[in-house]
């Protein structure tokens, strides 16, 4: 397809501004630029161009989407109507606090809510994403453990299983990373626990349940075992959905969480964000909350500063829009309503992988919201591998799972069917899956060329890498 | 209450037998008792009409002004219907991050050509697909060029968000940053002695002026200091770009384009570079490329850089990004095109020229007698907040108080002389 630059015709606008009323002001004409390229095309234009680039690419409500790790659950209309209210939309995040005390109630209140799912006493919405929110975590780790005068603790724990980001946001905070294995069940493996904890031990990253899918039945003598080391630990909110409403990070140990409010809660993922990132933690440590902070007085909400605060990590409050999305979700599910998107959730995992188990190994025991198959069997008998099973899942209409993570488990492929997918949509994917573990015996090579349904086949991506072309 | 779940009571049950399973809680028995025993206290849900209702109730508690002076990092723009239209369909807003092309063709095109525009406008050869915010692209920046000496400098006139983001992402990493004053409004770098891996400037900086970017780039380059420049990419539409004036990293933030205001965010981050840091930069990229049959396709692309394969050695932790901003900022540039973007911010900057002047006229002087963009800061001795006072009375959201005495006053397309004039007027008032 032509590039929105290949479509523009010399000449075309689709919109100009009201003309000035006032004299047009003239700059020095040795500081203007000579030219600027941008595509000139007509509103008709650049809404066929928008659309056509829609019609290619696959939301939450163009099919399943079970992709491992990220959530991807329905994304409420009414949401987003809330968010785009002008009083919201347009407000000015300089304006004076006490003429935007709606917009501080929101934030007081999700941060009220957040704490009282996590178990955790105070909150900051000002992390932008996952990622964000987990550098903002072991800032405060760091502010923490350096006010108590304990200057040695520079390194942080982290289960091999978990996500890049944990490692990178420990380095990106200033820490050194300990690699923690982990046992054949994906849990933590307690002797290499206890051998590296010490000292040095800042703190511990876990993801609870795993990223396979697995509750870490032993997270209270972990917990034990790093903070008798003098270290704290932290829980990655990326998994939250499987436990939100039944068991609380804060009874499990935890002194800090962060919550990915674009998966957990609902708002959308935008083709790869904004999302939010909130950080949740014990009394001792709200101190190192990024400021501002919003507290309430006798006359409504203010910002407030702390002198013990890591200080800010991005532009005014974060990302308040898509905070405002997770609030109307968490307002509209109630208590219950959220425990029971957890259940079902844990349940729609189960049953997808019970079915797969009547023609493909699963592994042992039970999942929470999702479970991670190993193709090794596959492509050991076929040569097909993950990534064809992938690709041969788009062809059947659905999203495939995340590929080859974690990464102690062989051509690896998480499957998250999350709880808004109806009963018929995971007959429909195990269906779709033994139809293809089926060809993978029979015809292999279609699987290996697929997809074939796409506008295009699989791109070169080392060419890509190789000799990169990153604009047009 | 609506919930969304797609499973009705007796479906659940029939998924419960086939699992062999009664109740739903025998899922989770591995989590221990004592634990799962813990009271969850929370209100009850509503139906949507409720909370709809409650939503709107709470917006009711913002101030909505009739015109609005204040910038300062966030500002308000008009935005075409078909911005908001095309950026709201299902599939942009609802996707995942792109790493299945060939189901992902459309928001990794669109991402391409935001890239495409945003090294335009900054003059440079590469771009990411986003950051955070305007202040976390700054900081990121500012961590990518720090080298030996683990030393950036930046002066007292840029955006304090920005600067307290740099100082915390500098600090966690060991990096020494140092704030030169800003002469008169002005950024001024020594010529020699300066001993920095980067120096961090804005044009237009904090206060709306125009720097002399030229000049400091050719002193920090003759350090060996490689130079970013920030600031709003709007003044890009008219102004020498970044990269024709010599800088190494272009950033700032793209809520201009088409993103509303929304109390301060999701906005858009941007950051451009020399071909020679594509491999070093934080965060997504798109690339072109062509499948088995010649089909040109797109793909994230030089991801070796990144989190998911470099874990603690990734040059950022980025995964998430502000990809739909990216987008809506993209269906906004495609609409306005070169000729509308200039015309916004020639509009832009004739009003605030015309305010400045006028406000002048009733003796709230320039503050700082620099040529700037379309904001400007005056001088009215202990009369910032009574004047700010003023106009909110009349439901107009006047510039920022710096403090008691100086305003920073911004104007867009979106006020009219009518609105400039009553400003005026106030200010004349209480003055």
């Amino acid at each position: 397809m032509k590039t929105v630059f290949e479509k523009s015709v010399k000449g075309r606008c689709g919109v100009m501004p009201a003309a000035l009323d006032v004299e047009r002001y003239d700059f020095d004409a040795d500081r203007l630029r000579d030219g600027l390229v941008l595509p000139e095309l007509s509103e008709p234009e650049v809404a066929a161009h928008y659309t056509a680039l829609s019609k290619r690419t696959f939301g939450v409500d163009d099919g399943f989407y079970p992709l491992g790790s990220c959530t991807m659950k329905y994304n409420p209309k009414l949401n987003e109507e809330i968010a785009a209210l002008p009083g919201f939309r347009d407000a000015h995040p300089l304006a004076r606090a006490d003429k935007m005390q709606g917009s501080l109630a929101v934030i007081d209140t999700l941060s009220a809510y957040l704490a009282g799912i996590t178990g955790m006493d105070a909150v900051s919405l000002q992390p932008c994403a996952g990622a964000h929110g987990e550098f903002t975590a072991m800032l405060m780790v760091h502010a923490y453990h350096r006010s108590r005068g304990d200057e040695g603790r520079t390194k942080v724990l982290i289960p091999d299983s978990a996500h890049g980001t944990n490692p990178a946001s420990a380095a990106m905070a200033g820490f050194e990373v300990v690699t923690l294995a982990s046992a054949p069940d994906g849990s933590i493996d307690l002797a290499d626990l206890r051998l590296k904890v010490g000292e040095d031990t800042a703190a511990l990253m876990l993801t609870n349940p795993s990223t396979l899918g697995k509750f870490e039945k032993h997270v209270l003598e972990v917990a034990d075992i790093v903070h008798e080391a003098g270290g704290l630990m932290y829980y990655d909110g990326a998994n939250l959905n499987a436990v939100m409403g039944v068991v609380r990070p804060g009874d499990m140990g935890f002194d800090l969480v962060h919550l990915n409010l674009h998966k957990t809660f609902s708002a959308p993922h935008g083709g790869g964000g904004p999302g939010a990132g909130p950080v949740c933690c014990k009394a001792e440590l709200a101190a190192f909350l990024p400021d501002p902070q919003v507290v309430r007085d006798k006359k409504g909400f203010r910002f407030g500063r702390s002198d013990w605060s890591v200080g800010r990590v991005s532009a005014f409050y974060g990302n308040f829009g898509v905070c405002l999305k997770a609030l109307a979700y968490i307002v509209t599910l109630g208590g219950k309503g959220l425990r029971a998107a957890a259940e079902t959730a844990v349940l729609n995992a189960n049953y997808l992988r019970e079915k797969i188990s009547y023609f493909y190994p699963v592994g042992e025991g039970r999942c929470m919201h999702e479970f991670v198959l190993s193709m090794r069997k596959l492509r050991d008998e076929t040569g097909v591998t993950a990534l064809d099973v992938a690709k041969g899942l788009i062809d059947r209409g659905i999203h495939p799972p995340t590929m080859y993570f974690p990464l102690i488990v062989e051509d690896a492929l998480m499957f998250e069917p999350t709880e808004t997918a109806s009963k018929e949509t995971l007959d429909a994917a195990a269906a779709a899956l033994k139809e293809i573990v089926d060809l993978a015996y029979t015809d292999p090579a279609a699987l290996h060329s697929a997809p074939h349904n796409t506008p295009v086949g699989r791109p070169d991506e080392a060419g890509a890498a190789r000799n990169p072309v990153v604009k047009g | 209450m609506a919930d969304y779940l797609s499973i009705s009571d007796s479906e659940r049950k029939e998924m419960l037998n086939f699992l062999g399973i009664t109740d739903v809680d025998d899922l989770y028995a591995d989590v221990p008792m004592a634990l799962r025993r813990k009271k969850f206290a929370l209100a009850e849900g509503k139906s949507q009409q409720e909370v709809y209702n409650a939503f709107k109730e709470l917006a009711a508690r913002n101030a909505t002004y009739r015109s609005i002076f204040r910038g300062a990092g966030s500002y308000n723009h008009y935005i075409p219907s078909a911005v908001k239209s095309l950026a709201s369909r299902e599939e942009f807003l609802t996707a995942y991050t792109p790493y299945q092309p060939e189901l992902s063709q459309g928001i990794l095109q669109a991402t391409f050509e935001f890239q495409t525009m945003m090294c335009n406008l900054t003059g440079m050869d590469v771009a990411t697909a986003s950051h955070y915010s305007g202040a976390t692209a700054a900081a990121e920046a500012c961590v990518m060029c720090a080298g030996a000496a683990k030393k950036v400098v930046t002066f007292a006139n840029v955006n304090p968000d920005t600067l307290e983001t740099v100082r915390t992402y500098l600090e966690a990493r060991g990096i020494a940053l140092e704030v030169l004053p800003a002469l008169d409004g002005f950024a001024f770098l020594p010529d020699e002695g300066t001993g920095a891996d980067a120096v961090y400037i804005e044009s237009p900086n904090y206060y709306g002026i125009l720097e002399d970017t030229e000049t400091v780039i050719a002193s920090a380059h003759a350090q060996g200091a490689k130079v970013i420049v920030g600031g709003n990419p709007l003044a890009l539409a008219l102004f020498k770009s970044p990269g024709e004036l010599g800088a190494d990293v272009a950033v700032g933030d793209a809520q201009p384009f088409g993103i509303p205001m929304s109390f301060g965010g999701p906005y858009l981050g941007y950051m451009a570079a020399k071909k020679e840091f594509m491999r070093k930069l934080p965060g997504r990229i798109v690339g072109e490329t062509a499948d088995a049959e010649g089909r040109r396709a797109f793909v994230l692309t030089l991801q070796t850089r990144e989190q998911h394969i470099r874990r603690e050695k990734a040059t950022s932790n980025i995964c998430s990004n502000q990809a739909h901003c990216a987008l809506t900022a993209a269906v906004y540039l495609s609409l306005l095109g070169p000729e509308g973007l200039k015309e916004t911010a020639i509009k832009c900057a004739s009003n605030a020229h015309y305010l400045a002047a006028a406000l002048a006229g009733v003796g709230a002087k320039l503050f700082y007698e620099r040529e700037f963009f379309h904001e400007f800061v005056t001088i009215t001795p202990y009369k910032a907040s009574a004047i700010a006072a003023a106009l909110e009375k009349k439901g107009i959201l006047g510039g920022l108080p710096l403090d008691e005495h100086r305003i920073l006053w911004c104007c867009t397309e979106c006020v009219g002389k009518a609105d400039m004039d009553e400003v005026v007027k106030t200010v004349e008032e209480t003055l």
